[in-house]
């Protein structure tokens, strides 16, 4: 065991949302290759918070026993997730020696048109100041991700000593996948955390969910209640309705956020395309699954799904494909790259 | 039209909101609220401030939005942003104090992603560098208010902490300072604090509320202000300390922690003590006061703390003054309606004594509107107070709202009444007015214009118009109290034979007879009930074969029905009973001050009825000046029984003959109607 290399993951734990899960699923795939040391972090952004709770689950079912807030964090790959958690830090808060340090980069660091997303250059400054490594580098979770680092990078200019990795450090997605209906309906539904930067504009809800539609759920609709929602619109609160309920009530997802932020990932659609259902987004979105998500501007959203419903066979086509897709992001070709990176063969067993 | 939002929803972020607004207005943007954001309780004069502002959003459409207090912006307001109507096109500013680069990113993404457009973002930790008072929300930037009047005497305001009033030297101390000569005091003071000095014998101290005026409104009174308490007092005193300092004038840090000193602020440092202020003020402030002032206005600090580096962060061009002799200024009269219409007839005549080119119009009450109408004048009309409103000074806060928009800074404001409007007060200081204020020079005995004087260094200059008896004249005067003669309707005199013609002409008219003519005008019934003595001179005009009897009132005024009865009685309602009473044989009038005037003016034979009540001036004194005189006679209301001997010594003893005979002889004063047009018009005396 000693000549294996020793790997560390670093991570606030209490970041909720799809972060939480993809590193949980992470942890869960690598498990079978090595048996890494968790270190946690508290930090300033999740005050009061408590640990996530796909985490907790992963923690458990692989007897990891995480480290809270250790000063010094030694190995020969070292993998922080989200470098955002410390933007409300002054400093890093603890010594990490490593031959190699990732830091995966889940929050784009920039928003749609430009705008910085976080303090970069600060947060990456802390963990430069508490590092001590040969190698620095910044590891996109996505295209779209990684267009945002480049973006940001191109702007501010990348720091010393830190590089980009050529590859994404994709979110897993180990969902069982179910077979889409050969009836397909106008049955649309979103799903998401409540927050605005989850939401477009009420006109463009209106477009995506038209009275038209049989159905219309909105679940995370906590901000619409002041939009004087219309009737036909079913809200839910988040965690208001049981995903697997939901997903029975509808045949299209028709996801859009707000024009001033972009899912680094999306793993929202991921599980839509999981669940069998045709997925719909903005074309920037859509991109990070090849295909696997119909891209679309609000105004075509009633087209497409008229198009899907009068053919039924096509609909089937483009969800099966999508669920081949999310292979790419399958727990195998995660580990290949993963062992490959860290210099372990990924036939072994940890 | 530029929308102010604040990040939380509070009465205070609402102040912070109020004062940014009324900066920017004050520099020409037309800065507004959404009405919808009113919290459920404020005060009287945030009302005044608000008002001008508020729009509902579902009916304007914003060009831009500034979002001040950034730095903290609750879901309330992102949910208020989102749903509000604003276009996704309209720039939106957020305007804070962020503790660092982190603290901006983040709360411009809040607002981006509610607003599904992309913010601007001004740090004032940048722009200004450390807040002048913590916690602020408004932005604070300095603005230069109007220039002072030369050679005034100096005003200076002390900001006290409501606490001071617990210590038992502090009012004795004010009273002090307030006795002194070379300069006037005012206080300040929060919350209630007004009316705890209003209910002590020191109520003679001239006290604000903070909310009273605006900032600006402070400034444009002030020369010389000290700012006491442990620190900064609030967000209003910080912006009025700024004003101060950019417009030259002299702010003083008596504060115990030297809050605008240890800011940077340009102050100077004063006695942290109320009882050596006096001293300080006198020996040390006075005499280098343009000095301080200018040194201030040159403080690098200053610069950064002034409205023109935010204006160019936010991208606002500031209007431009009117150029100078572009627009003539208007003369608006604002006459109060008082018990009857006697101010306005009084402005009326002033206002008929201007040439064309002063452009004089009214705004006015409802009553008094035909009557300015008739004259020739445009008039606004105003609303009257009413107990069906939800607030006693409803009605005034739309008489300030229709004020704000008719007057432009330069204008004149001639204000006729007894007590000064919020709304005239804020007015004449926020648009910076030529005001004059017409007020009546004979109080009744133990009525003290205290209260109603407070408000007089608002305005340019005060104009008496006098009594037509000296001894009247008790008007306590002052620097800028202009005493001018009676100001009176003068109309062509008629001799006996002309009086006969006309009388001759109305008997024609009326298809009636008569050889004694009476008018009766004993007032509206508002000041007191003149039923009993109406009636009695109906009653012996009834005995009379040949008497008629004229009961003249205001058109729209309430009569008896009971008059309707006698035959030698009529009800007449004009505006123009002068022309009655010429011709008349005898008149019964009360004693205010026009009818009285006029009546003795003109030569008429009459018993005065004296109307008296508290708020009134002193008709009694009035009546008994001229029938001590021989000019008339004075009957009080409760003498009905000497009423009738009277009326019988006028009509049948020729006493009417003497009186008119005396009347025609007296030496009375010139009327002031031309020099009191002309001192509206800065025409008159230095």
């Amino acid at each position: 065991m000693h000549d294996r290399p020793r790997i560390a993951y670093v991570l606030d734990p209490r970041f909720p949302g799809g972060t939480s899960a993809a590193v949980a699923a992470e942890l869960r795939a690598v498990a079978s290759v090595c048996r890494p040391s968790v270190h946690l972090v508290t930090s300033r952004m999740f005050a009061g918070q408590t640990v996530a709770p796909a985490l907790a689950q992963a923690f458990s079912d692989l007897a990891l026993d995480p480290i809270w807030d250790a000063p010094q964090i030694a190995a020969e790959t070292v993998i922080l997730h989200n470098p955002a958690f410390l933007k409300f830090d002054a400093a890093l808060g603890r010594r990490i020696v490593a031959r190699d340090l990732i830091v995966v980069t889940h929050e784009n660091f920039e928003r749609p048109g430009g705008a910085e997303g976080f303090d970069v250059a600060s947060c990456l400054d802390r963990i430069d100041r508490g590092a001590l490594a040969l190698t620095k580098s910044l590891a996109p979770v996505s295209p779209l991700n990684r267009a945002t680092v480049e973006g940001w990078a191109r702007r501010h200019g990348m720091p010393g000593g830190w590089s980009l990795m050529p590859e994404d450090w994709f979110n897993i997605c180990d969902f069982a996948l179910k077979p889409p209906t050969t009836e397909p309906r106008d049955r649309r539904g979103r799903h998401s955390r409540p927050g605005f930067e989850k939401f477009p504009s009420v006109e463009v809800l209106g477009q995506c969910f038209p009275a038209r539609a049989e159905t219309n759920v909105i679940l995370g609709a906590e901000i619409l209640t002041n939009d004087a929602a219309p009737s036909h619109w079913q809200l839910f609160p988040f965690r208001g309705l049981d995903l697997e309920r939901y997903f029975e009530m509808i045949d299209f997802m028709v996801y859009f956020t707000a024009p001033t932020w972009q899912e680094s990932f999306g793993r929202v659609l991921a599980e839509g395309i999981a669940a069998g259902k045709l997925v719909i987004s903005d074309p920037a979105t859509a991109r990070g699954f090849a295909g696997g998500v119909v891209p679309a501007r609000p105004d075509e959203v009633d087209g497409i799904v008229d198009f899907y419903i009068a053919h039924p066979n096509r609909y089937a086509a483009q969800v099966a494909r999508a669920q081949e897709g999310l292979a790419l992001f399958s727990p195998d070709a995660f580990v290949r790259r993963f062992a490959a990176l860290v210099g372990i063969s990924a036939g072994v067993p940890a | 039209m530029i929308l102010i939002e604040t990040g939380e929803r509070s009465e205070r972020a609402f102040d912070a909101k109020l004062l940014f607004a009324s900066q920017l207005a004050a520099r020409g943007h037309r800065a507004v609220i959404d009405d919808r954001t009113l919290p459920p309780k404020l005060e009287r004069y945030q009302k005044y401030e608000a008002a001008p502002r508020l729009v509902d959003l579902s009916a304007v459409q914003p060009s831009r939005v500034i979002l001040i207090g950034a730095e903290a912006v609750a879901g309330e307001t992102l949910l208020a942003l989102r749903s509000g109507g604003i276009g996704a096109r309209t720039p939106v500013h957020m305007i804070g104090r962020f503790a660092d680069r982190q603290g901006a990113i983040g709360a411009q993404a809040k607002v981006a992603y509610a607003l599904g457009s992309e913010p601007l973002v001004v740090d004032l930790a940048q722009l200004q560098g450390a807040a002048l008072a913590p916690n602020a929300i408004s932005p604070l930037a300095a603005a230069p208010v109007a220039r002072l009047q030369p050679g005034r005497t100096p005003q200076l305001f002390v900001v006290l902490p409501v606490e001071a009033l617990e210590d038992p030297q502090t009012l004795p101390t004010l009273a002090a300072i307030d006795n002194l000569p070379g300069y006037r005091l005012n206080v300040i003071l929060p919350g209630k604090g007004k009316e705890q000095v209003k209910a002590t014998r020191y109520a003679g101290l001239n006290v604000f509320g903070y909310t009273e005026l605006s900032p600006a409104g402070f400034a444009a009174l002030a020369d010389i202000a000290a700012f006491c308490g442990d620190n900064v007092p609030g967000e209003r005193m910080a912006a009025f300390a700024l004003d101060m300092m950019r417009s030259g004038r002299v702010a003083i840090d008596c504060t115990t922690g030297s809050g605008f000193i240890a800011g940077g602020a340009p102050a100077v440092r004063g006695p942290a003590d109320l009882a050596a202020l006096a001293n300080y003020v006198q020996h040390t402030v006075l005499v280098n006061r343009a000095e301080i002032g200018r040194q201030a206005q040159k403080s690098p600090w200053l610069a950064r703390h002034s409205v023109e580096p935010l204006e160019r962060a936010l991208g606002l061009v500031p209007a431009e003054p009117a150029a100078s002799g572009t627009v003539a200024p208007r003369t608006l009269f604002l006459p109060t309606n008082g018990v009857g219409l006697g101010h306005a007839r009084r402005c009326s005549l002033i206002a008929e004594a201007m040439p064309e080119a002063a452009r004089p119009a009214f705004a006015a009450f409802p009553s008094c509107v035909p009557l300015v109408r008739e004259k020739g004048f445009d008039c606004l009309p105003l609303v009257q107070k009413s107990a069906d409103h939800p607030e006693e000074f409803a009605n005034d806060l739309l008489t300030y709202l229709r004020l704000s928009r008719v007057l432009r800074a330069g204008d004149r404001l001639v204000f006729d009444g007894g007590y000064v409007f919020d709304s005239i007060h804020r007015a004449i200081l926020e648009k910076g007015l030529d005001a004059t204020w017409i007020r009546r020079g004979l109080w009744q005995a133990g009525q003290t214009l205290g209260a109603a004087l407070d408000r007089q260094r608002a305005f340019a200059r005060v104009i008496v118009p006098g009594e037509a008896f000296e001894e009247l004249n008790s008007d306590r005067g002052g620097a800028k109290v202009y005493p001018v003669g009676p100001v009176v309707d003068r109309l062509a005199p008629l001799d006996a034979e002309a009086r006969e013609r006309a009388q001759a002409a109305l008997a024609r008219r009326l298809g009636r007879d008569f050889d004694a003519l009476v008018v009766t005008m004993l007032g509206g019934g508002v000041a007191a009930d003149r039923t009993a003595q109406t009636q009695a001179m109906a009653a012996l005009a009834e005995a009379r074969s040949g008497a008629l009897n004229l009961v003249v009132t205001w058109p729209g005024a309430v009569v008896a029905p009971g008059l309707a009865g006698w035959r030698n009685t009529l009800v007449v309602q004009t505006r123009n009973a002068l022309s009655l009473c010429l011709i008349a044989d005898l008149v019964v009038s009360a004693a205010g001050y026009n009818s009285f005037h006029e009546l003795v003016y003109h030569g008429v034979p009459t018993i005065f009825v004296p109307q008296m009540a508290v708020y009134m001036d002193d008709q009694e004194r009035r009546a008994r000046a001229a029938s001590d005189r021989g000019l008339a006679v004075t009957v009080l209301a409760h003498e009905i029984l000497l009423l009738e001997r009277e009326v019988r010594a006028m009509l049948d003893g020729g006493r009417s003959g003497t009186i008119r005979a005396a009347l025609a002889a007296a030496d009375l004063p010139a009327p002031g109607n031309a020099e009191a047009a002309r001192l509206i018009l800065g025409e008159g005396r230095p």
